[in-house]
């Protein structure tokens, strides 16, 4: 390949397609071949970068400048004046909110320079479609040095060190799981890769699958050599297209190579993979089930033990891991487990991915090394809350982890202490919560999530979430009773014990745990039926403000129910009885006006209908946002 | 003068009706109260559904340790006459006197002799003769046929075909006509309940035919403290249609799915593969408009 | 394709390597063009093809070319200026595709900078 002067690395993530990258990149091409530039500039697709709060984005190399947001109308001007004249365009650049200086250097991002990438490493400076790409960042090497110089009892003893640890949530050690499996005595063996990525809120899986597949196809094939297999499984969920894809072409890119199927790279080990996709069930993430799944049985757990590493898929031993695991396998081999088990806790080694996400600045996916406090995470990685409000919790670990209150922003995050304040890692989904969200429709989300999801094996698991979802829901219509709570906790603690696999055993997490940090809004909830963040529909009104309210007619026009009474020069007003508490009046009102409030708690101050607007004084900026009156 | 005492004579016996954990119990509690009882189950033994269970709810005892210490005692009670294969037929009178009829089944065995070797059952000709259902084959609608016959022979080999074969028989029609699942099952050889019980445990199968457009709201959790409850609402109110239905000219899908893995561009929906991120209530009629427009039925916009 | 064997990989990868130093990151020193509308008017987008092309004849990885805006010399475009790691810019003008060459083989290979070419060295004081 040619040299060139810039190369540009557009995020090409599902996150970015869906805000139109491939519109980009077909703009960027037709602007660099309209000033003649395609020998020297190269564009280059990349996976996930990481930062999808930004995208569609793209970072401008050698510099590393990142532009985020970008719209098709910008790319013009952008070809133009950088890549063609040397000037970056400042007004595309990062700018912190409420800052405003932009920050050009991906390097100076405070999102970008507090991580530590190892699974990562590759994001967004590799096209995931061409395997050369790969190659040229060390690929395959880990795979070299395993055929050519370790026996598989060296790779094993190689992860053990390492103090690798399963990244699927439960925390289990890699190296001890394969020496289970290598010393099964039944052939054949298996390895399968569960990318059945259920947890709401987490999609690192995804983004390894979208922007590296090649480091999973080596871990895994390095695990097959480690425990004696010669195939695997990549077990995928269908709402994924774009990883399965990715994860296709690379598969046949590794295959045409001779690095996967028969007697890799003249070695005499022989390896293949094969893609198995979910179909939407969120049980099939749990490893019995996958493998059930798999088989074409009805994806139900079962009993443990025999652990699958023992009798696994077709009856045989199998190891299952998570993709991230399996990611981290080649750096482990390639840079040695004692530099690896220097990065992270005495317990908790390496670096884990989360994705940061919900009521964040800066939301996207994250490497971080174990051991950072949530608070960095939160104030300097994701840039703190939106429209300075405050932080409230930190839900991890999906629909089994728990909520983190604002008390423990100081907490080191790795799998101990995490468990130890009622949450867990999970697969690193990371959802931050601010003084808007109620805690009760939270945990009454998950336990929904959780009630759809229960596959019905255990009657606990089953019926257990079915009557805590209905307490859950009757405390948000406001019907909650004294002795709900006390009831909650029993029979949370009653699910824990009671269920067979890790979905049940989870399940109740994020209702103690809300309970326990929460409780006073619950209280707030069961006894004064008010719902403190104004978020629970029965135990909320809306209501205009009429000192404030400007007569604009916008939200009587845009109200569904028509229950908004207005005419011109007149205070608008909420018809209560036929209001749905859809919220659309609170969002079309001008923010200039703000008039419509939300109350939960105290009745609803009575407005009568004709009364005429008091007119403020002029509307700041009477040019921009015209007023139909 | 009779005293209402002679006329209705408490006697001193009690029936229980069901063998269960329950039944059995009770019938443990009257019989140390010095009670005669008559357990009664329509079933060969007594155990009931317990004795079918690995746990009990909600402490996970084993259910057999719970139950065995009972069904011996119960065994050895003098005072508790067992009746198995029985139903009762009527029963007459008042409180502290009734009259039941009870009618015993026949078991062909001779209960006080029979020591349980299960000799009886090996040597039986006839239990093990099964006799195999004459089921007609099933035979596809043209509609179907080739494209379905096409997928089955392609995978029919592969360890494991089940789940392929369903994933691209969903992805060719959108769901599984019920002739379909019949058709599979015969060629794969697994029964019909197998087939049915996955086509209806996984998300992203239906059973029922659904619309050209799935829409897919995004409900996970990041989605769902963005708001995405409302846009489903207002979906629903645009199409006039509830969650998990289909419209009536089978146009258009609502679902509910957790997590697209989109928690960047939080709330989310996807209609068919593509994303929409960063949704507000305000772009849900446009979108729907868009698919309305790309079948060719143009939204017509009044006035 | 055939399956590679072990020194066949070896030779891929070494071979990829090339085509993506610019994503590593070290460099060594750094090449500006300056493209203003006079330079580009003048020649410069040749200037640039032809470092390039020296860049890839070489296979030096840890140097970067890069433009900028107009350097407010315009008589004297095209021009380039050359910053070697810890040694002062050199600014060269009038250059042609062949002088540009001499440059990257004296200046960048070399280490010493072509004064016949050279405009002067340092760059403008900052206000």
């Amino acid at each position: 390949m040619a040299a060139r002067r810039i190369e540009l690395m557009l995020c090409t993530g599902t996150g970015c397609v869906a805000g139109g990258a491939f519109r980009i990149k077909q703009a960027l091409e037709e602007e660099i071949a309209r000033h003649g530039l395609p020998d020297e500039v190269s564009l280059v697709a990349t996976g996930c970068n990481g930062f999808c709060g930004q995208g569609p984005l793209l970072v401008a190399l050698p510099e590393k400048i990142f532009y985020g947001w970008l719209k098709t109308e910008d790319i013009p001007f952008l070809v133009q004046e950088h890549f063609l004249k040397g000037r970056p365009v400042q007004k595309l650049m990062f700018t912190p909110p409420e800052k405003k200086e932009p920050i050009p250097l991906l390097g100076d991002i405070p999102f970008f320079n507090k991580q530590m990438l190892l699974v990562l490493r590759n994001k967004g400076l590799i096209d995931p479609e061409k395997i050369e790409d790969y190659l040229a960042r060390d690929g395959y090497a880990a795979l070299e040095k395993v055929l050519t110089s370790m026996s598989p009892e060296d790779v094993i003893e190689e992860i053990t060190k390492s103090g690798l640890r399963g990244r699927g949530g439960a925390g289990f050690p890699t190296g001890v799981k394969w020496k289970v499996c290598r010393n099964e005595l039944k052939t054949p063996k298996y390895v399968i890769c569960n990318c059945d990525e259920g947890d709401p809120g987490a999609y690192m899986d995804r983004s390894v699958f979208e922007s590296d597949p090649h480091a999973v196809i080596e871990g895994q094939t390095i695990a097959g050599y480690a425990i004696g297999a010669a195939h695997g499984y990549i077990y995928v969920r269908s709402e994924y297209p774009l990883a399965i894809k990715r994860m296709q072409i690379a598969l046949d890119q590794a295959q045409e190579y001779g690095l996967l199927g028969e007697n890799i790279l003249g070695t005499g080990f022989s390896f293949d993979l094969e893609i198995r996709e979910g179909s939407g069930a969120f049980v099939c993430g749990e490893e019995t089930s996958l493998i059930h799944s798999i088989e074409g049985k009805s994806p139900e757990p079962r009993q443990r033990p025999p652990f699958p590493a023992q009798v696994g898929i077709w009856g045989c031993p199998t190891v299952i891991n998570n993709v991230e695991t399996l990611a981290n396998v080649p750096i482990i081999v390639t840079r040695g487990a004692e530099w690896y088990s220097q990065i992270g806790t005495a317990t908790s080694k390496g670096t884990k991915i989360f994705s940061l996400v919900g009521k964040i600045n800066n939301t996207g996916l994250i490497e971080v090394p174990m051991g950072i406090t949530l608070r960095e995470i939160v104030y300097e990685i994701g840039g703190g809350i939106p429209g300075n409000k405050q932080f409230k919790a930190v839900q991890t670990g999906g629909p089994s982890g728990g909520c983190i209150p604002n008390s423990l922003i100081d907490l080191p995050i790795d799998y101990e202490s995490l468990k130890e304040v009622g949450s867990m890692m999970g697969s690193g989904g990371m959802i931050v919560m601010d003084e808007d969200t109620c805690m009760v429709d939270v945990s009454k989300f998950f336990i929904q999530f959780t009630n759809d999801e229960s596959c019905g094996k255990c009657t606990v698991c089953r019926d257990g979430s079915d009557a805590l979802l209905e307490v859950l829901t009757r405390i948000t219509e406001g019907q909650g009773m004294s002795g709900d709570m006390e009831f909650l906790e029993e029979l949370g603690l009653a699910i824990k014990d009671g269920s067979m696999c890790g979905l049940g055993q989870t399940l109740p997490n994020p209702v103690l745990s809300t309970l326990k940090y929460f409780r006073d809004e619950y209280e707030a909830h069961i006894t004064e039926k008010r719902c403190p963040a104004k978020v629970c529909k029965n135990l909320i009104a809306y209501w205009i403000d009429p000192q404030l309210c400007q007569a604009c007619l916008i939200c009587h026009r845009e109200c569904p129910a028509e229950s908004i009474y207005g005419e011109k020069q007149m205070v608008h007003v909420i018809d209560q009885n036929k209001c749905t508490k859809c919220g659309t009046c609170l969002d079309v009102c001008p923010p200039r006006f703000s008039a419509v409030k939300k109350l939960s708690g105290e009745p609803v101050p009575a407005v009568e209908r004709g009364i005429k607007v008091e007119r403020k004084k002029k509307p700041a900026r009477p040019e921009q946002e015209k007023v139909q009156v | 003068m009779l005293s209402e005492q002679s006329l209705n004579p408490r006697i001193g016996a009690a029936l229980v009706v069901g063998g269960g954990i329950g039944g059995m119990q009770a019938a443990l509690d009257l019989a140390a109260g010095g009670i005669k009882v008559y357990l009664v189950d329509s079933r060969p033994a007594i155990g009931g559904v317990m004795a079918q269970l690995d746990k009990t709810f909600p402490t996970n005892d084993c259910a057999m340790c719970t139950m065995a210490p009972r069904l011996v005692e119960i065994g050895r009670h003098r005072d508790i006459e067992i009746l198995t294969l029985s139903d009762v037929q009527s029963i007459r009178g008042q409180p502290g006197n009734f009259h039941v009829t009870v009618k015993k089944r026949p078991r062909f065995v001779n209960e006080t002799k029979c020591t349980g070797c299960g000799t009886c059952v090996a040597n039986c000709p006839v239990r093990n003769d099964v006799q195999p259902l004459d089921v007609p084959r099933v035979e596809l609608e043209p509609a179907y046929r080739d494209k379905v016959a096409e997928i089955v022979r392609r995978h029919r080999e592969r360890h494991g075909p089940l789940m392929p074969i369903l994933q691209e028989v969903n992805t060719a029609f959108n769901y599984f006509p019920a002739s379909v699942l019949s058709y599979i099952a015969q060629e794969t050889g697994y029964p019909f309940s197998h087939v049915y019980r996955i086509a209806t445990f996984y998300n992203a199968f239906s059973v029922v035919p659904r619309g050209k457009f799935v829409i897919n709201v995004c409900m996970g959790t990041t989605c769902y403290v963005r708001g995405s409850q409302r846009l489903m609402e207002r979906f629903s109110d645009t199409l006039k249609i509830k969650p998990e239905e289909t419209s009536p000219d089978l146009l258009f899908t609502l679902k509910a799915v957790r997590c697209i893995g989109c928690c960047g561009l939080a709330p989310a929906a996807m209609v068919g593969d593509t994303v929409y991120g960063k949704l507000t209530v305000k772009e849900v009629s446009g979108i729907a408009n868009k698919y309305r427009g790309a079948n060719g039925h143009g939204q017509t916009h009044a006035g | 394709m055939a399956k590679l064997t072990l020194d066949e990989l070896r030779k891929k990868r070494a071979e990829a390597q090339k085509g993506i130093y610019l994503r590593e990151g070290e460099f060594r020193g750094k090449i500006i063009v300056h493209m203003g509308t006079c330079g580009i008017a003048a020649g410069a987008r040749g200037i640039v093809a032809a470092f390039l092309e020296e860049l890839e004849r070489s296979g030096t990885k840890d140097i970067m070319v890069t433009t900028s805006g107009c350097a407010g010399l315009c008589s004297k475009e095209p021009m380039a200026t050359v910053e070697m790691l810890n040694t002062p810019p050199v600014k060269y003008g009038e250059l042609t595709p062949d002088k540009a060459r001499n440059i990257f083989k004296e200046h960048i290979v070399g280490g010493t900078a072509v004064a016949a070419y050279a405009l002067g060295m340092g760059s403008e004081r900052g206000a």
